[in-house]
């Protein structure tokens, strides 16, 4: 396998050469309240909101701390959803930005299925919020195009018609760039919150581009890239990504896309708020460039991205994408008991197999995983 | 050889499923289930709890199994998840709980809404949501009910929650924070209790020099801290998010009040939380 060469291809694509259409805009810097930082921001698209380019994702912030001193340092978008924590979360976030509602904007998502239940979701939402509007109302987690319904969109038209939520958007977390494709045509979603990061970026970049230049508000999450969390302490990932500029580099490569208008990373104490403060004054640097260049190499050779491209090239016809979840399940989670009971469920031919037997592979990965030394991993694992 | 056998059974009977909780529409009578049954890792929990998935990470999840059950109109989405222990699966109820209605003995602890009932047991976090809107209270509580009878194991909320005074505690306000304690990066995981005059806080280091070690970097952090005589070791400081504090070591444990409101015997508060610390 020519691992080496895509692997190449993908950073170069990706990391070492800004992506096409990445040219530098003037942003507007301000210093927040009360803070040494230079926040900047950005206008959120046709909404005409100055968001700050680094905003504030409350999912699993626990402590309302955090969130009143990211809004005295000048942040001033903050993403909850009715969802979070049981609806905790809203609570909370409504708490700690009730003595300065009108300096921040705050946006909420419903799950809700049908008109009536978005709507009641709506009315729950400003009630636990404490306050009469959001700024930006969503649809939770769309991951296709026949989810974007009239009575979904009905429903956003009515919380605006009735002022309960001054702009309404969807965010995707699957099949985005169709989903966002899908949402520009309906001419009435005014923002999108799409997942995006260093390691999810060719087929996301047109379609945020697509949006930005429609006049979509255009807000990233999972900058982190995910993986961040779920590397477990004492493992070499979580050593290599614990390393002090990580997160940062990583969200910093995000904002380097004048198509993105804010971002909204979890934070969950003081630190982590300080770190991402910094990506709005510390331009991406070549050391940056470095420290994500080392984890896309760590994960690249390992990490199936499930793009199912190699399915039907293996002539003994292996669920290839299968076989690397079950092997990422013992290695990258360290459950090899659940890796072991997935692998069996397995069509048969992935324990009958012998990869080792096969001359040469004719799996190419596109993104540079190493099917056959992974494969034969797993056939010594689980068989 | 003989060792190698026994570990591997053991990796076989940890992966093999318990049927005990599995989700089961039957355990009602007159409710069916609906389309297949669910399951879900922690790589593929996006896939159903697109968005919230990560406030599932947060606790440990392991992985989780779902069926829908329906009887005539009314549909009952019900979820199993495990997390890695007793205190995660607790953990998760009480993030998740409503904290304006009451809790139940259901299991560590439960609640039943008209549209919603959740309970922890042992390490299993259980879920049961209903449509359409009405009253579903009969209904959740008899799967929770007959659901909670089905897991065996730990159905006692953890010991700490008991170490918090009663006085002035808000009910059902103790919650565990699975990182980032007050929003502190240094309190890595712990208890959080809400009392009608500040907050109070519970962690648990390895070992009382691994607790030594946390409270000497707390004490730097605060500037202008003073010593106060709590415990092994405490100090009291003012911070500008935190207010009124004052954090203790009692061996493995840090503890303290913070948020305290005006005139609030900081010291004081934590030395009664102190004496209930074994």
């Amino acid at each position: 396998m020519d691992g080496k060469a895509s692997r190449r291809s993908f950073l170069a694509a990706g990391l070492a050469a800004p992506a096409a259409g990445l040219a530098r805009r003037t942003m507007d810097v301000a210093y927040g309240v009360g803070a040494a930082a230079p926040v900047s921001y950005r206008t959120l698209g046709r909404t005409g909101l100055k968001v700050s380019a680094v905003g504030f994702g409350c999912m699993i912030t626990s402590d309302a701390s955090v969130i009143e001193r990211a809004a005295e340092a000048g942040i001033n978008y903050f993403d909850t959803a009715r969802g979070y924590q049981g609806g905790n979360n809203e609570r909370m976030v409504g708490a700690a930005l009730k003595s300065r509602r009108k300096q921040v904007y705050i946006s909420t998502k419903t799950h809700g299925a049908s008109k009536q239940a978005a709507l009641a979701d709506l009315e729950t939402s400003l009630r636990e919020l404490g306050t009469d509007y959001v700024d930006v109302w969503y649809l939770h987690g769309i991951g296709n195009p026949s989810q974007l319904t009239d009575e979904a969109l009905e429903a956003q038209q009515t919380a605006k018609q009735q002022g309960k939520a001054r702009f309404v958007g969807l965010s995707t977390h699957s099949n985005q760039a169709e989903v966002i494709q899908a949402a520009i045509r309906t001419g009435k979603i005014d923002v999108v919150l799409a997942a995006y990061n260093f390691t999810l970026f060719k087929t996301l970049e047109p379609a945020l581009e697509a949006a930005a230049k429609a006049g979509l508000g255009v807000i990233a999450m999972k900058t982190m890239a995910g993986g961040f969390r779920k590397a477990r302490p004492g493992t070499d990932l979580h050593a290599r990504l614990s390393r002090q500029g990580a997160m940062l580099a990583a969200l910093k490569w995000v904002l380097r896309n004048p198509n993105v208008h804010t971002t909204v990373p979890s934070m969950t104490d003081m630190d982590q708020l300080e770190e991402n403060l910094k990506a709005m004054r510390e331009p991406f640097s070549e050391a940056d460039q470095q420290i994500l260049a080392e984890h896309l190499r760590h994960i690249g050779p390992l990490y199936c991205r499930g793009c199912n491209r190699c399915l039907d090239q293996c002539p003994q016809g292996l669920p290839i994408p299968d076989m690397l979840r079950c092997l990422m399940y013992a290695e990258g989670y360290g459950e090899f008991a659940l890796g072991r009971e997935r692998f069996l469920e397995l069509p048969p031919q992935a324990a009958r197999v012998r990869c080792r037997d096969c001359a040469a592979c004719a799996v190419r990965c596109p993104n540079g995983v190493r099917v056959a030394e992974r494969l034969i991993r797993a056939q010594e694992l689980f068989v | 050889m003989a060792a190698r056998m026994l570990a591997a059974l053991g990796l076989l009977s940890a992966a093999l499923p318990a049927a005990a909780q599995k989700p089961d529409c039957s355990l009602v009578p007159g409710w069916t289930q609906h389309g297949p049954a669910r399951s879900f890792e922690p790589d593929n929990l996006f896939e159903y709890m697109d968005g919230n998935a990560e406030g599932y990470l947060l606790y440990r999840f392991v992985r989780m199994q779902g069926v829908t059950c329906r009887s005539g109109g009314d549909t009952v989405v019900f979820d199993v998840s495990e997390m890695a222990d007793p205190e995660w699966a607790y953990g998760m109820f009480t993030a998740n709980r409503d904290p304006n209605s009451p809790t139940e003995p259901i299991g560590m602890g439960g609640q039943i809404l008209p549209r919603k009932a959740t309970f922890a047991k042992d390490r299993f976090y259980v879920e049961f949501s209903a449509e359409p809107e009405k009253d579903h209270r009969a209904a959740l509580r008899a799967f929770a009910l007959a659901m909670e009878k089905r897991i065996a194991g730990r159905s006692r909320p953890p010991e700490t929650l008991g170490w918090f005074s009663p006085e002035g505690l808000k009910p059902d306000s103790v919650r565990l924070v699975p990182e980032s304690v007050l929003g502190l990066r240094l309190l890595q995981r712990g208890y959080v209790a809400e009392y009608e005059f500040g907050k109070a806080f519970l962690v648990a280091e390895s070992s009382p020099e691994a607790a030594a070690g946390v409270m000497a970097k707390l004490r730097a952090r605060f500037t202008g801290s003073q010593a106060v005589a709590v415990a092994e070791e405490a100090f009291r400081a003012s911070d500008r998010y935190l207010g009124g504090l004052c954090f203790f070591r009692k061996g493995r444990y840090i503890g303290g009040f913070a948020n305290l409101k005006e005139g609030e015997d900081a010291a004081g508060a934590a030395a009664r939380l102190a004496a209930r610390i074994p």
